[in-house]
C-alpha cells in the first residue's frame, strides 16, 4: 500500500508538473498577445451569423420604401426662415461672390442642367478643369456627409469650400465680407436674416445652406405610381424596378425615395483617383471610392460618375453589368450581372421615371 | 489533486483561446448599429454581427485601439478584443451615418 500510495503521488505529482508547465506556456502565450495587442484592437476569426433574414423581394412591399418625405428637414441649429432662404438663393445665384466676378454657385450647379453644370468635369477660376464632376445639389437636405469624397460634415461647412477654394471661385472670405458690406441691398437683408450677426462668414455659411435646402426634387412619374397611380409608368420601367432592387443590386446603394444611401464604393472605373480612399488610406475598400450620388433628376443630369466619363444612362447600366474594374478595392456589390438586353433596357426606362416634370427656376434680382 | 491539475489547464486553455462568457453583441440590421453606446472591460470581446443585406466595413482609428474587419458580408460575425481603455469611435467607411462608440474600462 505503501508503494503503491508513493507511486500515485509521484504520479499525480507528475500531472501537476506538467500541467503548471502547459499553464505557464498558456499565461507566456496571452503576456506576449496581449503585448502585441497594446497597440490595436484585437480582431477575431469570421464566422457565420446562421439567424440571417432575407429582404423583402416582393414589389408592393418594396415600393413602401420609396414614398417621398413630407418635410424637408432643417438642421436645429440652422432651423429655416423665409429671410434667411430668399438671401441664401441671392447669394446662390450671385457672381460677386467669385473673386473673378463671373462665376456663382449656379455656374456648376444650375436649374438649366438638374442643378449640375452638364459637363464633364468642372470648370473653376480663370476656367481651369477642376478633377471631378459638378455634383447636383438636389435633396441635398437629405444629405449626411457632402463632396463626391465625403470631406465635408454639413451643408453650412460645404457652402464656403468652393468659394473659398483658390481653384473654384477663389475668393478669400474676408474679401467677401468687404464685398458684400459694401453693398446697401445686402446689407439691409443680412440685418433683416440674421439681426444678431449681420453681414457675416456664419451668415452667408447658414444663408445658403438654407436656400440649398430648398431645393427638392420635382414629383415624378414614379412617384405617381409608387402612391398608386398604375398607369404613371410604362410596364418596362416597373419590370425594370424590379431589376434594380434584385438581379442588379442598384438598390444596394441607390436606397430609398432619394436613391441613395451616401455610401461610399470603387464601382471599378478607370479612374486614377483614390476619392474617400485619400482620407481613410488604411481601409482597403475606400480606394476609388467615392459617394453614392442620388438619381432624381437624372436624366437632366449626364454625363455621369464622378469624373463624367459616361455620357448615357444607358452606357451606365453597361458599365455596372459589365463591373468594371476588379481590383481589391472594388465594392463587394459590383460585378458582372449577367444581365439581359430587356433587363437593361427596363433598368433605363425605370430610370427616366425618376425626373420631374420641368420646372422653371426664376433667378432673383439681385441687390445693387 | 487531478482536479485541480484539470482546473488548471482548463483556465489556461481559457487564457489561451480567449473563450468566455458570451460577448456583447452590435447587430447592423438597415444600415444602422442596434447599439450606440457600449461598455466593455479592456479585454472583454465585442462581437458585430452583419444581419444586413448589403455589406459593411467596420473599422475604428481611436488610439490604442485601432481595427479594420474589412468587408464583413451579410451573415459574418466577427469579434473584436479592445485592449486599451478610453472611448473608441467605430464607424463603417461604407455607410457614414453609421456610428457608434465604445467605452474601454480598465
Amino acid at each position: 500500500m505503501h508503494w503503491r500510495g508513493q507511486r500515485s503521488f509521484a504520479v499525480e505529482n507528475s500531472w501537476l508538473l506538467q500541467s503548471c508547465f502547459v499553464s505557464l506556456i498558456a499565461v507566456l502565450f496571452t503576456v506576449l498577445a496581449e503585448t502585441k495587442a497594446l497597440a490595436e484592437a484585437l480582431v477575431g476569426e469570421t464566422r457565420t451569423y446562421d439567424a440571417l433574414s432575407r429582404p423583402e423581394t416582393g414589389t408592393e412591399a418594396l415600393k413602401q420604401t420609396y414614398k417621398r418625405p413630407g418635410l424637408i428637414p432643417f438642421p436645429a441649429d440652422n432651423p429655416y426662415t423665409p429671410k434667411k432662404a430668399a438671401l441664401g438663393k441671392k447669394l446662390y445665384f450671385d457672381p460677386r461672390l467669385s473673386s473673378s466676378g463671373t462665376q456663382s454657385c449656379a455656374s456648376c450647379h444650375s436649374p438649366a442642367f438638374g442643378w449640375g453644370d452638364g459637363l464633364s468635369i468642372a470648370v473653376g477660376d480663370k476656367m481651369e478643369k477642376l478633377a471631378r464632376r459638378s455634383p447636383t445639389i438636389v435633396n441635398a437636405a437629405w444629405g449626411s456627409i457632402f463632396m463626391w469624397d465625403g470631406r465635408v460634415p454639413d451643408l453650412e461647412e460645404q457652402a464656403l469650400g468652393p468659394i473659398m477654394s483658390a481653384s473654384e471661385m477663389n475668393m478669400p472670405i474676408d474679401a467677401l465680407l468687404v464685398r458684400l458690406s459694401s453693398i446697401p441691398g445686402y446689407r439691409s437683408l443680412f440685418a433683416e436674416a440674421f439681426p444678431e450677426y449681420g453681414v457675416s462668414v456664419q451668415a452667408i455659411k447658414q444663408a445658403l445652406a438654407t436656400y440649398q435646402r430648398t431645393i427638392v426634387s420635382g414629383w415624378a412619374p414614379f412617384d405617381a405610381w409608387i402612391e398608386g397611380d398604375e398607369m404613371a409608368i410604362p410596364e418596362e420601367a416597373k419590370r425594370g424596378f424590379v431589376v434594380f432592387n434584385t438581379k442588379a443590386k442598384c438598390s444596394s446603394c441607390h436606397a430609398g425615395w432619394n436613391f441613395t444611401d451616401d455610401s461610399f464604393h470603387d464601382i471599378g472605373l478607370p479612374s486614377p483617383d483614390m476619392g474617400r480612399g485619400k482620407f481613410l488610406p488604411t481601409i482597403v475598400k475606400m480606394q476609388h471610392a467615392f459617394k453614392t450620388p442620388g438619381l432624381r433628376e437624372i436624366t437632366s443630369r449626364a454625363p455621369y460618375m464622378h469624373d463624367g466619363s459616361i455620357d448615357t444612362l444607358s452606357k451606365v447600366v453597361e458599365h455596372y453589368d459589365d463591373g468594371g474594374i476588379n481590383r481589391e478595392s472594388r465594392s463587394d456589390l459590383i460585378g458582372p450581372l449577367g444581365l439581359t438586353e430587356a433587363e437593361k433596357s427596363d433598368l433605363v426606362a425605370f430610370l427616366k421615371s425618376l425626373s420631374g416634370e420641368e420646372t422653371t427656376a426664376i433667378v432673383p434680382e439681385l441687390p445693387r | 489533486m487531478r482536479l485541480i491539475a484539470y482546473a488548471t489547464i482548463a483556465v489556461a486553455a481559457g487564457l489561451l483561446c480567449g473563450a468566455a462568457a458570451p460577448s456583447k453583441m452590435i447587430y447592423q440590421k438597415g444600415r444602422t448599429f442596434s447599439e450606440k453606446l457600449v461598455q466593455l472591460k479592456a479585454g472583454e470581446p465585442l462581437t458585430f454581427v452583419n444581419n444586413d443585406s448589403v455589406p459593411h466595413n467596420i473599422y475604428s482609428l481611436s488610439d490604442g485601439n485601432e481595427f479594420d474587419l474589412g468587408s464583413q458580408k451579410p451573415g459574418m460575425i466577427t469579434d473584436v478584443t479592445f485592449m486599451q481603455p478610453g472611448d473608441v469611435d467605430v464607424l463603417c467607411a461604407i455607410h457614414p451615418r453609421m456610428k457608434m462608440s465604445v467605452k474601454v474600462v480598465d
